[in-house]
């Protein structure tokens, strides 16, 4: 078959560098203007130095107020007041935000209680008055305004980082603090701390943003510092005397303003890309998509003998710095209609790019290099998306890894079925599917409209079952169905596909890490390690007879409930490095029976009769 | 005979579920009674949502139980309060399920390993000496090669390793181990087993092991106490609680099992 080209993935930027670079190049410009005022400005700004009402000119670059004070001069040393306030102001607001987030959050309980009323209390008050009220109150001043704008807006960042530290204070290595008898202290200090910084860092930026905004409405009310000149009294000012009367608006008013734009926008893009440093989450999903190269028309093979899967020679690539690295690497298999087999490997065997391959699934920075991948006869390598979208769902189903921890939290059961088997027919014949899929994964009829949260692990992952059920697919494909449950959950998953190939001779692909609970389910085995199929053939031969020495050594590994009670074998050594993998076998460093040919030659998949395959040179005479 | 290294008696520890509007209790933890001897390795085992977790943190001293005592070399942890507490919890250690999440991302090795040595206040050429001859003894050999080293630059196994170091730096006579393999491939869980069953050789400590599997708990303890809705329901002897289950649960853990293992 022949290669397909895809398209190089263009280098990938994050989309928020190259805001995060003007946004902290607009507010570079602001800071050298407020450093640099007294070298960029001729004439002290508090002291008339031309006659009032000046328009611009090469003296006065902006012209003169009503008192005949340098309007430019002014600009620029109100940056330093303006930038200084909305600094030191989001430095106190963040500094408590940050305290009460630590204390609430980490110690809980009444604590928390109170403190997180307060800060609905702070939300929801109506701050322009707190401002005017508090600014009247403690007389107008530099401190003043930094303690109004502070006390305003300190809630919302110790609402947003009590969050954080609620998720800190429950992993690991905080349980791990407090069980080594740490203090409290010590624990937010060297242990949540670090974790919430980045987030810390961009709501100081946001804080920043809004206290330069308030110090400008403060200062614009009069509320301000009036022996100091900012951005916010020039514009005081300016109204006050009148400048809007005539044409001095447009150099009294608009520059003030036009900083304060510059500030506000500066601070906004460095804001967003801070916080996407700080929570990457948000930058998942904005990749941008890869144009497919033009494709060879679909070849279109749907005879009933196809199999319900089929895959040659499937090598797929991640495209990391100067070389790629092979995930998956010439692998063939097959699941014909009515099997189940299970694709077995540990971390890094590559199952899952595999997974995502067979769908059509396959993303930047991973690319399918060559090979092909049929569901029931149609290639799904060479469909156009509009047709990969109706295979997916309808012809195959895929179940990702840790779906049933991936369901919609704010969807009952019963309508997040109903949406997938929207896909086929309409609205209320698909809440009838929807009912009747669930009582077909066994999910009792009072539980049907419970949210997720109120599900079990077991129940959920019934729910997920259901919903790639929905469209009747011929072709189940599931990452890891049963990882995460307890013994007796995963027994009751295991019967319930059993019970499902039974009763629709469903063909399914089970990937999963555990052989032995695999060789339980599948009809066929395949063994994966470090990117290659290493041995596969039916079940029962694979485990009572296993050729490869990985695959026996794997079954060494795992517990037995019987027999004879010797120490588990491991496995020497780990898996190897994607990126410079060993030559030759890619077992042979960890392999007892290895020899000097193991090193140099990569052993084929060679056939051990009754449909056992192993790639290992101890069968190649 | 000796007074154990671990007692509960009659433990209890209720929560309050809200869901939706209404709120019901919870009893994670329903009485139980249960000896851990010094150097003995329990199993405890049963399905998610038996109250194997929580038990755990309870001989933690993680958690406040409602009810009951657990009481560690004759001193009864639930009378005790803050830095009492604390210095009674550095007897104990635990091993957590994910490797990744249990080690501090930002911290190197060494300072990871001699956390517990740092807190009990020793000095810091004594903790760096101690964290290293850990390291070794987790068998992450040289530690000279691992001390400098940040989490991220380790593989799963190795931050187990990391985390077993961690755990008997300060030579704890206990340790809740709670899931600490089931992250792990099966080609390292044994390594890791048999790290865990050497410690106890050599140092005596004594191990409660949480698991959900009954076949890798016939791996690693001597006594098996299955846990079912709270409580404790059969506790026995490994190979005579696996050949003659007395309680239904255990039949049904066992069932379950037999399904999904190799015979």
């Amino acid at each position: 078959m022949s290669v397909t080209p895809a398209a190089r993935p263009a280098q990938w930027r994050p989309p928020g560098l190259t805001l995060g670079v003007t946004g902290a190049g607009l507010i570079a410009l602001l800071v050298a203007a407020a450093l640099f005022a007294p070298l960029l400005a001729s004439h002290d700004p508090t002291v008339p130095t031309g006659l009032p009402f000046e328009p611009p000119s090469g003296a006065h670059p902006l012209g003169t107020n009503d008192v005949g004070e340098d309007l430019w001069a002014q600009l620029l040393y109100g940056t330093r007041i303006s930038l200084v306030i909305a600094l030191v102001s989001a430095l106190v607001a963040v500094t408590i935000g940050l305290a009460v987030a630590l204390v609430a959050g980490y110690y809980r309980g009444k604590v928390e209680t109170v403190s997180m009323r307060i800060v609905d209390l702070a939300l929801a008050f109506p701050f322009l008055v707190l401002v005017i009220v508090l600014a009247a109150f403690l007389g107008r001043g530099l401190l003043t305004t930094i303690v109004v704008i502070g006390a305003v807006i300190w809630a919302r960042p110790a609402r947003v980082l009590r969050s954080q530290v609620l998720e800190a204070r429950e992993s690991g290595h905080v349980v791990a603090a407090r069980a080594m008898g740490a203090s409290g202290p010590r624990i937010m200090g060297r242990h949540i701390l670090p974790r919430v910084a980045p987030l810390t860092a961009a709501q100081f930026v946001r804080a920043a943003n809004v206290s330069v905004l308030l110090e400008a409405s403060l200062a614009f009310l009069g509320l301000g510092d009036p022996t100091r000149v900012s951005w916010g009294t020039i514009l005081h000012f300016a109204n006050a005397r009148n400048a809007f009367l005539t044409d001095a608006w447009r150099w009294w008013a608009l520059p003030p303003g036009l900083a304060l734009t510059v500030a506000v926008v500066g601070f906004a893009f460095l804001g967003y890309a801070v916080e996407e440093r700080a929570d990457p989450r948000l930058t998942r999903g904005a990749r941008r998509p890869v144009r497919p190269a033009a494709r060879p028309p679909e070849v279109v093979d749907r005879g009933p003998g196809e199999p319900a899967l089929k895959v040659r020679d499937l090598t797929v690539q991640y495209a990391t710095g100067n070389s790629p690295m092979t995930a998956v690497e010439k692998v063939s298999l097959t699941v014909p209609r009515g099997r189940i087999v299970g694709l077995v490997g540990e971390s890094g065997s590559g199952k899952t790019t595999l997974a995502m391959a067979l769908l059509g699934l396959t993303r930047p920075p991973a690319r399918v290099v060559s090979g092909d991948v049929r569901v029931a006869g149609r290639d799904v390598g060479r469909a156009r998306p509009s047709l990969l979208a109706t295979l997916r769902g309808r012809e195959v189903a895929l179940i990702p890894q840790s779906a049933m921890n991936a369901l919609n939290p704010a969807y009952p059961a019963h309508r997040q079925i109903a949406e997938a088997a929207a896909l086929t027919r309409a609205g209320p014949h698909a809440a009838a599917r929807a009912t009747e899929l669930l009582e077909l994964v066994g999910i009792p009829r009072p539980r049907h409209r419970a949210f997720p949260h109120e599900l079990s692990g077991g129940m959920r992952q019934r729910v997920v079952i259901a919903m790639a059920l929905a469209n009747n697919p011929s072709l189940l494909v599931a990452d890891e169905p049963v990882t995460g449950l307890d013994v007796v959950t995963q027994a009751r998953i295991v019967e319930l596909l059993l019970g499902l190939r039974e009763r629709f001779g469903m063909a399914m692909l089970l990937i999963s890490h555990d052989l032995p609970l695999t060789a339980t389910v599948a009809d066929d085995v395949l063994v994966m390690y470090a990117g290659r199929v290493v041995e596969q053939g039916p079940t029962s031969r694979v485990t009572t007879a296993p050729a490869h020495p990985y695959t026996r050594q794997l079954l060494q590994a795992s517990p037995r409930l019987h027999g004879p009670h010797a120490p588990l074998a491991g496995i020497e050594g780990e898996m190897p490095d994607p990126f410079d993998p060993p030559p030759g076998c890619r077992f042979h460093p960890r392999c007892p029976d290895a020899f000097d040919r193991c090193r140099g030659a990569d052993p084929p998949l060679l056939d051990l009769g009754d449909g056992q395959r192993a790639a290992c040179l101890l069968y190649d005479s | 005979m000796n007074a154990p290294l671990l007692e509960m008696r009659d433990v209890g520890k209720t929560y309050t579920k809200r869901a939706r509007a209404t709120a019901r209790d919870v009893r994670a933890v329903d009485g139980v009674w249960m000896r851990v001897e010094a150097g003995e390795v329990v199993g405890l085992v049963g399905s998610s949502g038996a109250g194997k977790s929580t038990l755990g943190r309870l001989i933690l001293g993680l958690e406040r139980p409602d009810r009951g005592a657990v009481v560690l070399d004759g001193v009864d942890l639930t009378s005790l309060g803050g830095r009492a507490l604390r210095a009674a919890r550095r007897r104990m250690h635990l091993v957590l399920q994910d490797p990744y999440d249990s080690l501090h991302p930002g911290m190197r090795v060494r300072e990871v390993v001699a956390e517990p040595l740092a807190i009990a206040g020793v000095r810091r050429a004594q903790r760096r000496a101690q964290a290293a001859s850990a390291l070794e003894e987790a068998d992450l050999t040289p530690a000279s090669a691992f001390l400098a080293r940040f989490p991220h630059q380790l593989s799963g196994g190795q931050r187990q390793r990391v985390a077993i170091a961690r755990a008997i730096v300060s030579q704890p006579r206990l340790i809740v181990a709670d899931e600490p393999t089931s992250m792990l491939d099966a080609s390292l869980r044994a390594g890791i087993l048999a790290l865990l069953l050497g410690l106890r050789d050599r140092f005596g400590t004594a191990f409660v092991f949480i698991t959900h599997d009954l076949a890798l708990a016939r791996y690693v303890a001597d006594r098996i106490a299955v846990m079912h809705e709270g409580r404790i329901v059969e506790l026995g002897e490994t190979e005579r609680l696996l050949a003659t289950p007395r309680h239904p649960y255990t039949r049904t853990l066992l069932d379950a099992s037999e399904r999904v293992r190799l015979g």
